[in-house]
């Protein structure tokens, strides 16, 4: 059998397609040929240090990695923090999702039907808005260490709130009218499908959710998933032995959204439908970030002073590209083991004909040419997978 | 700077206005369409030229060398990285005219950014490295893993190793700019235990290297750095870590908003204390801002917002060489230093074998001189 070799670069990094099938896809394999080795260099390092190497994990979804960080420390030292921490954190992390899905929408899939630079521009308007919001609580971004074992190292004034709350309505607004409104409704996405079938790149249709949020409802335990070897350097995650979708789409479906709900009923779980709920999730969020702001109450305190304890602990949480698991054991304020699974690691596995990851599954049976559009659809991070 | 510099940088203009522009409208052009105005973009161009330390005659030469920008093509690799260099550069100052010009500076091959995709990319790549060969700026941004003769890192179909393409790269660049503290200095991969072998740029290539640490660097030293040298046609002024003095020249703590308090002695002593919500020093819960050459604290993140020192949480010393090693822990004075990396234990575990075996050596001379010795008594 002919097996074509594709590079699919701009994803952060690359990856490598091995198409079997000449026309129709009839098998693909994702290699991924990079490696980094963060969970390396965390062995026997102070555990405060994971804090400002974890983020360096991946420069777009950073943040998400600074959360789940602090919560597994978190968790092993038994930690209370503050409504105030807690807020703030939610704020930025949720701002990080918003970000990551424009500039995955416009930068990543788009150009792969209209070549524009205009959406280009589109992207880095909103992402440049955003990173402003974050930056008034987090001091910058990408990479920043503002949250610590036991809360915040930030204290904004009213001034600081008001302006950042001016700024989520502004893009909220922008957003509404530029990118989707709320009946779903979005001439970019339309015009994206103008020559690309909308029923296309249905996958497993299994979903499953595990961070810990307020805002998303989760339908399973982060202990059942395992990780397991496939022949390039990445690794594959898997749920209870089985394959299983992460990210905006998974959320949604798990949390009974009726509006993707309506458009599920008619595509499945098609590009079109997995498209629909990344750029529908912003407006959900900017909800949630406005209304979670004006119940800040900016007396509580920042920080409060956790014990350091030994023990071990693990986490989810939903980050951009869907759950993010992270594991850590201290043992006298060192690290002794730190594992990460990343949602790339779950939907971009690269198993066998018989039992395919979510996003061979959409490939299979597919148009060779659409190839592109559909696995950027899953919004991959390449340098995620190779921490 | 005399009269001779500003007339060479004169020539330098007029010799790059000469050859073919690559942008599909002019930059005043585009910036119009974009809603700026000229009196915007002189603005900018007075700010480059202050941030870039040379005197305001400049500014309207920093105007010529923005719009002659596209003469020069700039070829962008990614190698060991997180992509977060790349991330601070395209959300540089709102409304983004750094951005604009950088857009518009022609871009020949950005692994994230650019419109092309697979083979096509490639082959941009391959076509801008001859069509522009010894004229374009080469800007890496990541470490690049030497390990296994480079296996850590390929690239493209034919699975070229990064170093194996960097080096191609190079030899044909008429700049190399590190973008970042990986391709600097190694960065986050080439922390202790390294296991991929990373190495900084110039540490694996035989050109001269400007050094633009930080993680991520803030975008306008990367595009100042761009537009020194297209505006010069030369490397600017560096320190002993090749980073360019006009950013790298003061320490974040020379110009930090809260030095005030560092020379009052008023400090922080935990996360979340009286001294935290006043806004105290940073440096006993770590910041390793007397230590770190950058000018974050004049220049901040996203449009001038903040910055971590802002936030409440010191300098990490991001762009100092081997800072990952050398600074941590990281929410701890370097003062304090335990010396508990594990660097440091290797070094402390050789140094101590060493000195081990210096006894073991000398002991048994000893007992051998005394067997030798005793008989005599």
């Amino acid at each position: 059998m002919k097996i074509n070799k594709k590079i699919i670069n701009k994803i952060e990094g690359e990856a490598t397609l091995k198409i079997e099938g000449d026309k129709k896809i009839d098998f693909v394999q994702i290699e991924f040929w990079q490696y980094h080795g963060i969970e390396e260099y965390l062995k026997n390092k102070n555990y405060m240090d994971a804090l400002v190497i974890n983020p360096r994990v991946c420069g777009i979804c950073g943040h998400s990695h600074l959360h789940a960080t602090v919560k597994v420390i978190e968790k092993v030292f038994k930690a209370k923090i503050s409504k105030k921490a807690q807020i703030f954190r939610e704020v930025t992390s949720l701002l990080e999702i918003v970000e990551n899905h424009i500039k995955w929408f416009y930068i990543t899939i788009y150009p792969t039907q209209i070549k524009d630079k205009e959406y280009l521009f589109k992207a880095v308007k909103f992402s440049s808005k955003i990173s402003k919001a974050i930056a008034i609580l987090a001091g910058q971004f990408p990479h920043n260490s503002y949250m610590v074992p036991g809360g915040v190292t930030c204290d904004p004034t009213y001034m600081e709130i008001m302006r950042l709350k001016d700024l989520i309505k502004e893009i909220k607004e922008e957003y509404i009218k530029e990118i989707m409104d709320e009946n779903l409704t979005s001439h970019d996405l339309e015009r994206f499908f103008e020559n690309l079938p909308k029923d296309i790149g249905k996958s497993l249709n299994k979903f499953l959710v595990l961070g810990e949020s307020n805002i998303f409802k989760s339908n399973g335990d982060y202990k059942n998933v395992k990780e397991e070897r496939n022949k390039s350097l990445s690794k594959n995650a898997l749920y209870n032995n089985e394959y299983y979708e992460v990210g905006p789409l998974a959320r949604m479906i798990i949390n009974k959204n009726k509006n993707i709900k309506k458009i599920y009923d008619i595509y499945s779980d098609s590009i079109y439908t997995r498209m629909c709920a990344r750029i529908y999730e912003p407006l959900l969020l900017l909800d949630y970030i406005e209304q979670k702001l004006s119940e800040v109450d900016l007396c509580e305190p920042s920080f409060l002073k956790p014990n350091v304890r030994n023990g071990k602990a693990i986490v989810a949480v939903e980050a951009p590209r869907g759950s993010l698991i992270h594991e850590i054991s201290i043992k006298n304020e060192k690290i002794d083991y730190y594992n990460i699974v990343v949602p790339t690691q779950f939907n971009l596995a690269s198993s066998t004909k018989e039992n395919p990851s979510p996003a061979q599954a959409a490939l299979m049976n597919e148009d060779i040419a659409y190839v592109d559009s559909v696995f950027r659809c899953f919004d991959i991070c390449a340098v995620c997978m190779s921490h | 700077m005399n009269e001779a510099t500003l007339q060479k940088v004169k020539e330098r203009i007029e010799a790059l206005k000469k050859l073919p522009g690559m942008g599909e409208k002019s930059v005043s052009k585009m910036l119009e369409d974009s809603g700026f105005t000229r009196r915007d973009f002189l603005k900018w161009s007075a700010a480059m030229a202050a941030m870039l330390s040379l005197p305001t005659s400049f500014t309207p030469l920093i105007a010529e060398a923005a719009e002659v920008s596209d003469r020069l093509p700039v070829i962008w690799l990614n190698m060991a990285e997180c992509t977060g260099c790349s991330e601070s550069l395209i959300r540089s100052d709102a409304p983004t005219i750094d951005n604009l010009i950088f857009n518009y500076i022609n871009l020949q091959y950005h692994d994230t950014i650019m419109a092309a995709a697979g083979w096509q990319a490639e082959e941009n790549l391959k076509e801008g490295m001859e069509k522009f060969k010894g004229r374009y700026i080469l800007c890496v941004e990541g470490g690049i893993p030497t390990n296994m003769d480079g296996q850590y890192l390929t690239m493209g179909p034919h699975a070229e190793t990064g170093l194996e393409l960097l080096t191609r790269a190079a030899n044909d660049a008429a700049a190399v700019i590190s973008v970042g503290t990986c391709s600097s200095f190694g960065g986050i991969q080439a922390a202790a235990p390294n296991p991929t072998g990373a190495k900084g740029v110039y540490q694996v290539i035989n050109k001269p290297v400007i050094n633009v640490p930080g993680c991520p660097p803030s975008a306008k030293n990367i595009v100042g750095t761009i537009l020194y040298v297209i505006l010069f046609g030369a490397l600017p002024a560096v320190d002993n870590f090749n980073r360019p003095k006009f950013a790298y020249g003061l320490r974040i703590h020379d110009l930090c908003e809260r030095r005030g308090h560092f020379d009052a002695g008023e400090f922080v002593e935990q996360f979340g204390d009286a001294g935290a919500e006043n806004g105290f020093c940073l440096y006993k819960v770590g910041c390793k801002g007397p230590y770190t050459f950058n000018n974050c604290s004049r220049e901040r993140f996203n449009q001038h917002t903040s910055w971590p020192v802002q936030a409440g949480h010191g300098c990490i010393g991001c762009s100092e060489p081997d800072f990952w090693d050398s600074m941590a822990p990281y929410e701890e004075p370097l003062a304090n230093k335990k010396y508990d990396s594990p660097l440091a234990d290797a070094t402390a575990d050789s140094y101590g074998v060493t000195i081990l075996t210096v006894a073991g050596v000398a002991i048994a001379a000893h007992a051998a001189l005394s067997a030798i010795k005793n008989p005599k008594e």
